[in-house]
């Protein structure tokens, strides 16, 4: 909001250098957005001059040639194209030397041979304002020779900032308010002189016949009359004053209103009473299929919970929002009727808010106008329109509800203060700090706080230990020493992992990225066709390339490879970790993803080369990333993923499933064709998490100790001929089974490990050759050959009688 | 005969120096110590002898075979290195560049934020989490945010449809889900949880139906601070935060708490800095983070007696802070992933 400091110096002394309110306001929590300088650019050399003489301009009839004391010896010879001005005004004249704003320089000339010493200015002419109608001619008579800027620079507009609880700060009055506690100067609230009876029923004093309150959202509502008003401009000072805070004055009512609802905060709506038909006032909820055509020249149509302002025909006002062109005055206005009323904020805002529309006047019943000023404002704008438009107050206004609330009274005590606070708090300083405010106060601690109505959000105690702190402020609280118990809680575990995960990552070469949750549907639905992605969708998007929450991080390092590589830049690894979201059996689930993707080689060529990355580094980094991490994998077998738009069949793999298990793993190159629409060139090998929170809430328990032998094992190696389909991973298990089974209760078996695999030339078409270890340890002793032989003939006895494998020789 | 024995052992010297592999090595020792070797032989001499010239003889060969083999365990040695560091290829030129040569960092919000959270860490702060889809009870009600607050418009939040159903997300009521605007809701989620004393730190991803410019982002991260004891003030409040300001901008930066307005703390605070090594931002009034003590509505919305009860919250923009101590100007670079920008934070928080 904007704030003049000429407009506000009319309720409250200001500071001496009004400058520091700049400085000031924010400390009351009243934060300042920008200063608008009056004089934005240099008015070197314009200064004040008097008009001493004004002739005609021998040689041409629009011009004048004037006499003018600049403040020199001599006055200044100057030609003049404008009329408005008398011998004896005080104008701003520019010197030669000046430039004017717009890059105009003044120098000494010759007008139709009439030599010119300079130029007398238009308002418009030195951006003080917007008339441009003739010379700007200085009121209150400045010092002639001072430079201009001295003398009509004291207006400064402030744009405010205010927040959700102070509506009361939306006017000239309640800023002044503030100033006025924080400096202890006196409030000037402007006095009233007409008045009025209020009437429950509209009598025959009264424009209308009839007001009715048909709804809740308006508890309140007063309606004026006033007769025989002349429609005109507003005098200059409210005109000024509007312009400086950015309003385009209109007429003098309406201009009377926005007066008055910039200097109290209450919304006023003037009627031309002729345009109300049938002569009745109903505040009710509109109808179906109702439209207005507000001020604004825009029709609006309107939903049947807006609370509109009607007559017996038509809705004439979207309730404290803004009026229709219906009931405008206008230039031929006579008869006036004035409503002053209360609004429910959330009505009000509701209704602004769908309609698109946020008024001056909606902005500030949106934050709880103050009851008791409905009254004030009225009659306030009443004394203006008689002063300025003319006409006679009726004696008798409607005034139909009551007030929806009023001051109120808090109990506080004194230590209740000092144990917010946590420093020590003089009773008197409290009283002080709460009458400055304008509250009133009785006893001395326990208190009772009257507060009134215009500050709907100070109910509590707590409410008053913030206003003693706004007004008292906090700088010298410095340097208070902590002093806090030891708690045990620890870092939520799911916090702990993924920073752990992270620098595992980091320590693969892997660069952390950070990438947006929304996505676009495009994306979302090429990527993730198995799942049902409606699910994802968000209500309301703003845009469309964030309409979806992402279900994996891949696409978004997929993204960063192929910005990276498109930009020459050396970055072929990059991980993420954050939260993703899956449809579910039971509904969506947000998990904890972990996810690391990269090209096979550098985008850079190098002088040595280096292995390509391929599937089986990847599936070393993610076993060692969930050993690093902590993690178990998945029971089960790593399988082939097919049916799965994100992976490449038969390039990629899964183990788990976190629906199930709370941890899947997904492994491979993505579909070549995704990544190739993203403009990657190369395959991308990637892998990611997934993981339920549940699955990190615990800490796990210490591992406990398993005792192993110190004596050398004993190596057996065999080969197995078996079907090419059969996974090794099986055969591994089901030999390992076999071996432990004859170990039992003699000797332990080390895992079994594949170390070779073989197909084509020499065996059967169909079938591949796997080697495996096997190593036997005993607790007790080295094994004794006999006892290995023993035992390996035992294997092998099991492979040929459990298994269909067969042992290549 | 020991003069024979002195040939054979300058034989072995004279040899040593044309042995250059292992077989060189193995036809040389097999001339003197191998079965025909000449010492082999020379040494089956001494039953010829004289009882009385044995033990000389013997003494004297015994000494010409320690020096023999003596000779050939060098020279095997010297063979071995030589062969070890044919193995090893040439010598390194260090001065090309490391295979691969790939540097790896974190993402300088992730910086930002261990740092942050180290900070609250000394003073006994512990990291709780929640999930990023909320609902409005859990992101506004509870926090005291009335129904008609304009931050609750769908202009500002971002909705799930009303039919959505989460199964980790879990409601109060019948309320709508939504991605959460605040890492505030997590300070909920943690006190119906978490019995008080409570000091937790929640750093997380928020969102807010913003157009993406310089300064805006669809989704950001803050870091919401809650304490919750007996006797908290506001004297607390201020200490921790010039603590975490100072340990994370300098000692040289000041602090001014700034009255505001949540609808969650009461009273409340923006809080400002000022340092001197900002660069464009230096000795200036910066706005940094919003604070205040918990609001008696929240705790009783919590099922703590505000009586009993007391505590603060903070939230800081995670953005924010790095923008300022890097003087990063648009926030867009946080989410381009270009390695030009990654690259150039690792290690400077």
């Amino acid at each position: 909001m904007k704030i003049s400091l000429e407009w506000l110096k009319e309720y409250v002394e200001l500071p001496t250098d009004a400058g520091e309110l700049v400085d000031v306001l924010p400390m009351l929590g009243l934060e300042v957005e920008e200063s608008e300088g009056e004089t934005p650019e240099s008015l070197d050399k314009v200064v004040v001059g008097e008009v001493l003489n004004k002739e005609p301009h021998p040689e041409a009839d629009r011009l004048s040639v004037c006499q003018v004391n600049v403040g020199t010896d001599e006055p200044a010879n100057i030609v003049c194209g404008a009329t408005n001005f008398q011998v004896g005004d005080r104008v701003p004249v520019a010197l030669p030397g000046a430039k004017l704003p717009g890059g105009f320089k003044i120098k000494k000339s010759k007008l139709r041979g009439v030599p010119s010493e300079g130029m007398m200015c238009s308002a418009k002419e030195l951006k003080l304002g917007d008339d441009d109608a003739g010379l700007m001619i200085l009121s209150d008579s400045p010092v002639i020779g001072t430079p201009i800027e001295d003398t009509i620079s004291a207006d400064q507009v402030l744009e405010l900032e205010i927040t959700a609880n102070r509506g009361d700060c939306l006017s000239h009055l309640g800023v002044a308010r503030e100033i006025s506690a924080r400096y202890q100067k006196e409030l000037k609230v402007p006095s009233l002189e007409a008045a009025a009876d209020a009437v429950e029923q509209a009598d025959e004093n009264c424009l209308v016949n009839d007001i009715q309150l048909e709804d809740e959202a308006c508890p309140y509502y007063t309606l004026w009359t006033i007769r025989g008003v002349k429609i005109g401009p507003s005098p200059d000072w409210i005109q000024k004053r509007l312009l400086a805070v950015g309003l385009r004055p209109i007429n003098n009512v309406v201009d009377v209103t926005n007066y008055v609802l910039l200097e109290t905060g209450q919304p006023l709506h003037a009627f031309d009473a002729k345009k109300i038909k049938g002569s009745s006032i109903i505040v009710r909820r509109a109808r179906e299929n109702e439209s207005i055509t507000t001020l604004d020249e825009v029709e609006r149509k309107l939903q049947n919970d807006m609370l509109v302002i009607a007559d017996a025909e038509r809705p004439l006002v979207v309730a404290g929002v803004m009026g229709s062109i219906d009931a405008e005055v206008d230039d031929s206005t006579t008869e006036l009727v004035l409503e002053s009323a209360w609004f429910r904020p959330g009505s009000v805002r509701s209704t602004a808010r769908r309609l698109g529309l946020h008024s001056d006047s909606s902005q500030r019943f949106s934050r709880d106008v103050d009851p008791a000023g409905v009254i004030y404002a009225a009659r306030r704008a009443i004394d203006l329109i008689l002063n300025t438009a003319g006409g006679e107050l009726a004696p008798s206004y409607v005034s139909s509800g009551s007030p929806p609330r009023g001051e109120r009274t808090i109990s506080i005590e004194h230590t209740f203060v000092e144990k917010t606070c946590g420093f020590s708090v003089s009773g008197e300083d409290l009283s002080d700090a709460w009458k400055r405010l304008g509250f009133s106060v009785s006893g001395n601690g326990p208190w009772d706080v009257t507060v009134p109505s215009f500050r709907s959000e100070v109910e509590r105690p707590i409410d008053l230990v913030e206003e003693y702190l706004r007004l008292r402020g906090t700088d010298d609280l410095t340097d208070s020493r902590i002093v806090f118990p030891a708690l045990e809680r620890e870092n939520d575990l799911s916090y702990d992992f993924s920073q752990d995960a992270v620098d595992h990552l980091l320590g693969q070469g892997y660069q952390e990225c950070c990438h947006y949750s929304l996505r676009s549907a495009g994306e979302v639905e090429s990527w993730f066709t198995h799942l049902s992605t409606d699910e994802l969708a968000l209500a309301n998007p703003l845009t469309a390339d964030h309409t979806h929450v992402r279900p994996s991080l891949l696409p978004g390092l997929v993204d960063a490879l192929a910005h990276n590589q498109k930009n020459l830049n050396d970055l072929t690894r990059v991980c993420e970790t954050g939260r993703v979201f899956r449809p579910g059996p039971r509904g969506n689930v947000e998990w904890i993803s972990v996810a690391f993707a990269a090209f096979a080689r550098s985008n850079e060529r190098g002088w040595k080369e280096e292995p390509a990355l391929d599937f089986f580094a990847l599936k070393n980094q993610v076993n060692s990333l969930l050993r690093s991490t902590g993690l178990s994998l998945p029971k089960g077998l790593w399988a082939t993923i097919s049916e799965d738009a994100s992976w490449q069949d038969g390039y990629s793999a899964r183990l788990g499933d976190a629906h199930k298990n709370k941890l899947e793993i997904n492994l491979g190159i993505i579909r070549l064709s995704l990544s190739k629409a993203k403009e990657a060139k190369g395959p991308v090998f990637a892998a990611e998490l997934l993981i339920d929170p549940v699955l990190l809430s615990k800490r796990k328990k210490p591992a406990g100790f398993v005792p192993f032998s110190t004596f050398p094992p004993a190596i057996k190696d065999l080969a197995l001929v078996v079907d090419s389909k059969e996974p090794a991973e099986t055969v591994r298990i089901r030999v390992e089974e076999i071996a432990q089974g004859v170990g039992k209760e003699k000797f332990a078996v080390d895992p079994v490990a594949i170390f070779d695999l073989f197909e084509g030339k020499g065996l059967p078409e169909g079938k591949k050759s796997l080697a495996l270890t096997l190593r036997f340890r005993a607790p007790d002793r080295t094994l004794g050959e006999k006892e290995l032989n023993q035992a390996f003939e035992e294997v092998i006895a099991g492979i040929r009688s459990e298994t269909s494998y067969e042992l290549r020789s | 005969m020991e003069n024979d024995l002195q040939a054979i052992v300058s034989q072995a010297e004279a040899s040593q120096a044309n042995i250059s592999n292992r077989s060189d090595w193995d036809q040389a020792k097999a001339l003197i110590l191998g079965p025909k070797g000449s010492l082999t032989q020379a040494s089956k001499l001494i039953g010829k002898l004289p009882r009385e010239e044995k033990p000389a003889f013997g003494q004297a060969l015994n000494q010409a075979k320690k020096q023999v083999e003596a000779l050939f365990a060098t020279s095997l040695s010297r063979i071995e290195e030589q062969a070890d560091l044919i193995a090893l290829g040439n010598p390194y030129d260090p001065t090309l560049p490391a295979v691969p040569n790939r540097s790896a960092s974190l993402h300088p919000l992730s910086a930002t934020r261990r740092k942050v959270v180290a900070i609250f860490r000394k003073l006994g702060f512990t990291v709780t989490e929640a999930t990023e889809a909320e609902t409005e009870w859990f992101c506004f009600d509870a926090l005291n945010t009335p129904e008609d607050h304009p931050a609750r418009d769908e202009q500002d939040t971002l909705f799930f449809s009303p039919e959505s159903k989460w199964a980790n997300v879990s409601k109060k009521a019948k309320e709508a889900h939504l991605l959460r605007t605040h890492t505030s809701s997590v300070q909920i989620r943690t006190m119906l949880r978490e019995k008080p004393p409570l000091r937790v730190i929640a750093p997380g991803r928020c969102f807010r139906r913003d157009t993406v410019d310089a300064t805006h982002s669809a989704n950001f991260h803050q870091l919401e601070g809650l304490c919750v004891d007996r006797g908290v003030t506001l004297l607390d409040l201020k200490g921790v935060l010039d603590h975490f300001l100072k340990e994370m901008f300098g000692t040289k930066v000041q602090t001014r708490l700034r009255p505001s307005f949540f609808p969650f703390t009461e009273p409340s605070f923006e809080v400002d800095l000022k340092a001197p090594n900002l660069g464009k931002l230096s000795d200036k009034w910066i706005e940094i983070m919003g604070c205040g003590l918990v609001d008696p509505e929240v705790l009783k919305l919590v099922n703590l007696d505000p009586e009993e009860w007391s505590g603060f919250a903070f939230g800081v923009g995670i953005e924010r802070i790095t923008m300022i101590l890097h003087g990063i100007d648009d926030i867009r670079h946080f989410y381009q992933n270009d390695q030009r920008f990654l690259s150039q934070f690792s290690g400077s928080v």
